[in-house]
């Protein structure tokens, strides 16, 4: 082991000028534009769903997507701003409130349609199209936030991973409920609630695979 | 760290770095515990918590006498005299090696005490330090000068020093210390007293052959004599020796075969 002055001497001979980050605000809204973008770009590729002019006059709907877009907001904020050290990693409660509105709303939607449409609401053509969106939209999402946060690599990156990952599911799901008629229950709460679940559940699991990943130590 | 004893043997600065979990940051305070250290490093280290736009920052004016001789530029000061380790840390983002490495040596002893709060082991503690240096280096470009140096410095060091010391409770849970007697070394220096009781065992033996073989043994391979040197000093013919050896070296392999197979 080389004592302490000598890795000293080594970090300071190696002190090369680097570039600062850039402030944590600007940062969270280029990713946010990217997510834009490929919203937009997603929409042109498949197309609105159908019948999103009347589902825009129902309140419950448009609650549901406001919601799930201002997590997906305030979550990327929140991960860029908890990443930088010396942040309080309170930020990270920032999309508490937006994600409550949005399950509620779920929640509220999956009582008053389950009567209606009952649990036979699936349907395998929509799920693969959904599942197609869902690649088309997350991996870019994911990629451009590991290369964007990959110095918290070594600083416990599993809370930013997970808020990170909570953002990249709202933006999916939100991508999902404009483009693809998911009206029944169990597709709701499969590309939602099921989505938010996996991403922030395998970003907490494997987040120092991850950062390895892309910035190995 | 209640006592100015906690620093070790070494002389210098001690301090404490006490937590103030309400605000969310900690406030080192330094005992002087050396003065004569001080007079003749001709450094001086008062510490003191400053407060800017409401967020702690840690200043020190620790200053080597030698620094004085180098070129770089002298380190930057607030305006009561203290080191402004921000100032220094941006000029490091700018690539000043001297800088950098003053201030690295200067938050060195503040990294330490925050480390010995939650490491025991000396050796951790050092460990520890050096990751923290480390990964200061890797992510030094994070720090924002217009930010305060204290609260920035501090999360690295606890989020290194708590994976720390997890990584070492999972190396703990599942591998066990040696003990000296389990203990053995490559070096044929360290194993002396093995190879002791080998030789004994092999004079043994080589007592128990035939004279004809334990003098061909004892002529040809513990004095190392030639087949000729030996042939001359025992009157045997050559191939006679030759035929003795291999006779006797045959008889102590099938000796230690059977004592190993029975103990």
């Amino acid at each position: 082991m080389r004592s302490t002055s000598n890795l000293i001497d080594l970090l300071a001979a190696d002190a090369a000028p680097v570039r600062r980050l850039r402030p944590p605000m600007v940062r969270a809204a280029c990713w946010l534009l990217l997510a834009a973008l490929i919203l937009v770009l997603a929409a042109s590729h498949h197309g609105l769903r159908p019948d999103l002019a009347t589902k825009l006059t129902q309140p419950v709907f448009v609650t549901g997507i406001a919601a799930a877009m201002l997590t997906g907001v305030l979550a990327a904020v929140a991960a860029f701003m908890a990443s930088v050290p010396g942040r309080s990693r309170r930020w990270l409660l920032l999309p508490v409130p937006a994600l409550l509105i949005w399950f509620a709303t779920i929640g509220y939607g999956c009582l008053t349609d389950w009567v209606r449409i009952g649990p036979a609401g699936l349907s395998p053509g929509e799920t693969a199209s959904c599942f197609a969106t869902l690649m088309m939209v997350s991996l870019p999402l994911s990629f451009a936030l590991l290369i964007m946060l990959r110095y918290v690599a070594r600083l416990s990156p599993g809370p930013v991973a997970m808020c990170g990952s909570l953002a990249i599911a709202a933006m999916t799901a939100t991508a999902l409920s404009l483009l693809h008629p998911l009206d029944a229950t169990a597709m709701i709460l499969m590309w939602n609630v099921g989505i938010a679940l996996l991403f922030v559940s395998v970003s907490g699991r494997f987040a120092d695979h991850l950062f390895n990943w892309v910035a190995p130590r | 760290m209640n006592s100015p004893e906690c620093c070790g043997p070494n002389p210098g600065p001690c301090q404490e770095i006490r937590p103030d979990a309400a605000k969310g940051y900690v406030t080192p305070k330094i005992y002087l515990r050396d003065k004569r250290f001080l007079m003749t490093q001709n450094s001086g280290m008062s510490t003191q918590a400053h407060r800017r736009d409401g967020k702690l920052s840690f200043v020190s004016d620790t200053q080597k006498s030698d620094d004085a001789d180098r070129p770089s530029e002298p380190a930057a000061r607030r305006p009561d005299g203290t080191a402004d380790w921000s100032v220094a840390m941006a000029r490091a983002q700018e690539g000043d090696h001297e800088a950098y490495r003053r201030l690295l040596e200067a938050i060195t002893p503040y990294v330490r005490a925050l480390a010995a709060r939650q490491v025991r082991n000396r050796s951790d503690i050092e460990d520890t330090v050096q990751d923290v240096l480390m990964t200061i280096h890797a992510v030094r470009h994070t720090y924002d000068p217009a930010r305060p140096f204290g609260p920035w410095l501090v999360a690295i060091a606890n989020r290194r020093i708590v994976d720390g010391l997890r990584r070492r409770g999972r190396v703990g849970s599942h591998e066990a210390e040696l003990d000296p007697e389990q203990e053995t070394f490559w070096p044929s220096e360290a194993n002396l007293q093995e190879e002791t009781v080998d030789a004994r065992a092999v004079r043994d033996a080589i007592e128990r052959l035939p004279a004809g073989q334990r003098e061909a043994v004892r002529m040809l391979k513990l004095e190392e004599m030639s087949l000729k040197e030996a042939a001359a000093a025992s009157g045997m013919s050559v191939a006679a020796l030759k035929v003795a050896t291999h006779r006797a070296l045959k008889a102590l392999r099938k000796l230690f075969e059977s004592q190993g197979r029975n103990s």
